[in-house]
């Protein structure tokens, strides 16, 4: 059975791995930045006979402060980095198997990347998409 | 079941079951044309079926794993071996029916895909004698 809370903890666990981000496997209501949080965004079933393969996409969105626009923008290119301590394809990929939960995972795409309004404050962020292959 | 859609055809190869890293099977039995065609066919061609044959066409999703689908297929490469497809299901009835017989496996692909992309292959195994359906 495909647990879908362990992937997104294992996701969690991973991202935890870069220094001074916290995380969270599922929405809080209130984000403290800078926070990643991972969502299910989609899954893709039947991919091989007898539900041999199950593709799940998971969102993650990381949100940091905009106290000061450049600190913000500096800090999300090193989120969005391909490699560096920082990366979030890194951190997330550091282990594919997610804890052993899934055959593999790879972090696809940042899909977005703009502001975000919580509870009248304006945060930056982005976000990527992740492939999990169980 | 009548008409279905397609999630969990059973495919087993040499008594092992890969249908969990497959994502395509056919089947296709044809025969040979052997032309007839006289000066009594009216200027149309003329047809008889040939000798019969088959194709198991497969797609697979590369696992190297013990009791996978590469660990399996790689040592039988220019081996005949059984083969069973049952369709629509894991059980073989009367609407999930199994064709069975033994193909030559021809080729194996170990290593495919492109970056960024799941690893998959395809083959194509051609029968080697009868094909049999099974309804029970």
């Amino acid at each position: 059975m495909t647990d879908i809370t362990a992937l997104r903890q294992a996701i969690a666990t991973n991202l935890a791995t870069i220094s001074g981000l916290r995380t969270d496997s599922e929405v809080p209501d209130n984000p403290n930045p800078p926070v990643a949080i991972v969502e299910l965004e989609g899954i893709d079933y039947d991919g091989a006979m007898q539900q041999g393969l199950t593709t799940l996409m998971f969102k993650i969105i990381v949100i940091v402060s905009r106290q000061s626009d450049r600190v913000s923008q500096r800090s999300l290119n090193a989120y969005a980095s391909q490699d560096g301590a920082r990366s979030i394809k890194i951190a997330v990929e550091s282990d594919r198997s997610l804890n052993g939960n899934a055959m593999d995972c790879r972090v696809q795409s940042l899909t977005s990347v703009g502001s975000l309004e919580l509870n009248n404050t304006e945060y930056s962020a982005i976000e990527f998409s992740v492939a999990v292959y169980v | 079941m009548a008409k279905y859609v397609v999630t969990s055809q059973s495919v087993t190869i040499n008594s092992v079951d890969l249908s969990a890293d497959c994502a395509r099977a056919e089947l296709v039995i044809s025969s040979a044309d052997v032309e007839t065609t006289d000066f009594s066919s009216g200027g149309f061609v003329e047809l008889q079926g040939g000798l019969k044959s088959g194709v198991l066409n497969l797609d697979f999703h590369a696992d190297y794993a013990s009791g996978k689908v590469s660990d399996t297929l790689e040592p039988l490469v220019g081996q005949v071996v059984t083969f069973e497809v049952i369709a629509g299901g894991a059980t073989v009835g009367a609407e999930t029916p199994s064709f069975s017989g033994s193909v030559l496996i021809n080729s194996f692909t170990p290593v495919a895909g492109a970056v960024g992309d799941l690893a998959t292959f395809s083959v194509s195994f051609p029968t080697s004698g009868a094909i049999t359906k099974a309804t029970s």
